[in-house]
């Protein structure tokens, strides 16, 4: 009798240890299983660049349409890109007067039109230290003095911007700052004729020397619009500085960018191996071995 | 011989139907007619009882006509049963327009495959937008082909052949019969590339990207061999799919030379918060097991004006759209300036996608 109670205590006490046992796994399990759930919840990526990184970025708002329910923009949760406009107009103001309109480049784009951008100024940092003098109030003469002339030389602040400047990676050395930004009002810039152009409308100064993809941008060729389609509708240009980097485009004309994630492979196969140059496909056969074992050579 | 045969006829178990005479003959027609009856009677009790969206529209929608065949008011009643059964399954407002083709209008598209950085933004966008199955099917609509840079040479075409086998340049047996491509080569094979390339950073050095989807052919061959007519090309230059009407025999995947057709293997798989409400009944409205599916130029975007997903994502501005009939539109203006072509032109296809270089 001893020995059954006895027994029976045991499996009492295993069943007890088991339970136990398993409760607490079930709780670490629990944990582990919802800790990457709520991480995914609490941080999807909702801030997005644009065309390149680092520079124009869109929050995504809810419900821009409420009575559909979609966002402004959708977002790529592996790069951070914007992958979809809801409204293709967000953050844009009217682009102003229209570029010049010669024979050739006017295109479908008559007067009056309706065109928007995206507006630079907002988004430069040096230019929104002060909201409202702007980079004048530095560059105001007294506390930096204005320049005498455009002769090259070492700068002492934003080197983050040109990190050498006796080796200004535009124009392969034959030009200086001062050539595209005015001397005396940093606010603008300026073209060679003296007039000043505002951050927010860089084709007009890009346009004085690269007039070629200047005409092509202006027919709507080069470069990115989004919006309508449509002769007369309202569309975003996308201008110059939005997908160059007017300081670096000599050795860095566009920053690479991450690709989005390649589709699922067929089912059943284990990887993309079969395309890679190592099966014979793009790689030089080899003469020599070829004919005498022609199975290995492919 | 005649005997066995015999013996084996009448071994075989044959329906008691065939076997009696007219009277059974006469009563199986009573029953057919029973039950067609009863398919009656079920089609009606699910007919009045309206509680049950589902039943009802299913009903509807397997009675229904080819699209180009229904009258204005039969659309109408298509529209407002999908958008109704859409809306409850989707938990939004959804809406299915059947926008017309624009008169004077016929959509064409230009790449620059120059620019092209293989950064498939345009794939994702493109699913983004038209409500594809995300995965278990993954279905995209774009594809990226990442290709090697290098020479199509003459002299390339005759190399790699084992000496003396009479294909050896300088070799006085060499007949010069095959041209490109041979067991050790594929240099005349066309389209051979990466398409789950995955690279840290795009673009690569020594290589170039080539995006393809559907052309919207003038002389598409998918609708040649569609044998329900479920696909055809509307009047603005857009291949469409009935996608009530596809039967699922996927001729026309096996017909198109450019790859573009999809095909819904499983269930499309489309979460609530991921669907795109704004939908067309020939475009991206969610799709059903079974049926085919293909770009659209974004139809439900394009036929009111707007550019497409893909144009719109292009980090590069690779990408351009516009009306063909317009001398002044962007791809005409591409056509006259710079240097165009298209992919496998000489088919005769007609594509109504070109791709083009500065």
């Amino acid at each position: 009798m001893k020995k059954v109670k006895l027994s029976k205590l045991y499996i009492l006490a295993a069943s007890c240890v088991l339970l136990s046992s398993l409760l607490i796994y079930k709780l670490s399990y629990s944990q582990n299983t919802e800790q990457p759930k709520t991480q995914q919840n609490e941080q999807p990526v909702t801030d997005c660049f644009e065309s390149r990184e680092g520079y124009t970025s869109v929050t995504r708002v809810e419900n821009v349409a409420p009575k559909h329910g979609f966002p402004n923009v959708k977002c790529s949760q592996t790069t951070g890109g914007v992958l979809w406009w809801g409204d293709a107009y967000d953050g844009t103001i009217p682009m102003g007067e229209m570029p010049i309109c010669g024979d050739y480049t006017c295109g479908s784009y008559e007067k009056g039109e309706d065109a928007v951008v995206r507006p630079r100024e907002p988004q430069l940092k040096y230019f929104n230290l002060n909201p409202e003098q702007h980079c004048a109030f530095c560059h105001n003469g007294k506390m930096v003095p204005f320049p005498k002339n455009k002769k090259p030389r070492l700068l002492a602040a934003h080197q983050d911007i040109v990190a050498d400047s006796l080796q200004l990676m535009h124009g392969r050395a034959a030009f200086w700052c001062l050539d595209c930004h005015s001397a005396t009002n940093r606010n603008r810039l300026i073209d060679h004729w003296g007039n000043e152009i505002s951050f927010n409308q860089p084709q007009k100064l890009c346009g004085k020397c690269h007039g070629e993809v200047y005409i092509d941008w202006r027919m709507g060729i080069h470069g990115k619009r989004t919006g309508m389609w449509v002769k007369g509708g309202k569309k975003r240009w996308w201008v110059c500085t939005e997908c160059h980097n007017p300081h670096t485009v000599q050795t860095n004309r566009f920053n690479p960018l991450k690709p989005e994630p390649a589709p699922a492979l067929p089912k059943g196969m284990k990887n993309a191996d079969h395309e890679q140059s190592e099966h014979g496909l793009h790689k030089e056969p080899s003469l020599s071995s070829a004919p005498a074992n022609p199975s290995t050579g492919h | 011989m005649s005997e066995e045969k015999k013996e084996i006829a009448n071994n075989i178990p044959v329906p008691a139907s065939l076997k009696q005479g007219e009277e059974e003959n006469k009563n199986r027609r009573d029953f057919l007619k029973d039950m067609g009856a009863a398919a009656l009677v079920g089609a009606a009790a699910l007919l009045t009882n309206s509680d049950d969206i589902e039943a009802k529209s299913t009903w509807a929608e397997w009675f229904q006509k080819n699209y180009r065949l229904m009258s204005d008011e039969e659309k109408k009643e298509a529209i407002a049963r999908l958008e109704q059964r859409y809306s409850e399954e989707y938990g939004k407002n959804v809406t299915v327009d059947n926008v017309p083709a624009m008169k004077g209008v016929l959509f064409g598209y230009a790449l620059n495959i120059q620019k092209c950085i293989g950064c498939r933004r345009c794939v994702h966008a493109c699913v983004k937008e038209n409500n594809q199955s995300r995965n278990n099917p993954e279905i995209q609509w774009i594809r990226v082909i990442r290709m090697e840079k290098g020479n199509f040479s003459l002299e390339d075409t005759d190399k790699g052949y084992p000496a003396g086998s009479g294909y050896k340049s300088g070799d006085n047996t060499s007949y010069g019969v095959q041209v490109g491509g041979n067991a050790y080569k594929d240099s005349g094979v066309v389209l051979e590339g990466q398409h789950y390339y995955q690279p840290e950073n795009v673009p690569e050095k020594d290589a170039f990207y080539f995006p393809i989807q559907c052309m919207q052919c003038e002389k598409p061959p998918c609708v040649k061999v569609c044998p329900v007519r479920a696909t055809y090309r509307d009047p603005d230059g857009i291949v469409v799919i009935d996608y009530n009407w596809c039967i699922g025999c996927r001729m026309c995947q096996s017909a198109c030379p450019y790859w573009a057709r999809r095909f819904n293997w499983g269930d499309p798989n489309l979460p609530k918060e991921e669907m795109n409400p704004n939908t067309h009944y020939l475009g991206n409205r969610p799709r059903v097991r079974g049926v085919m599916e293909k770009c659209t130029f974004c139809l439900q975007r394009t036929r009111k004006g707007r550019y497409t997903s893909c144009v719109e994502v292009c980090p590069v501005g690779a990408r351009k759209f516009g009306n063909l009939l317009d001398p002044e539109s962007e791809v005409r203006k591409i056509l006259d300036k710079k240097k165009v072509f298209r992919l496998k032109a000489d088919l005769n296809t007609y594509p109504k996608f070109f791709y083009f270089i500065d």
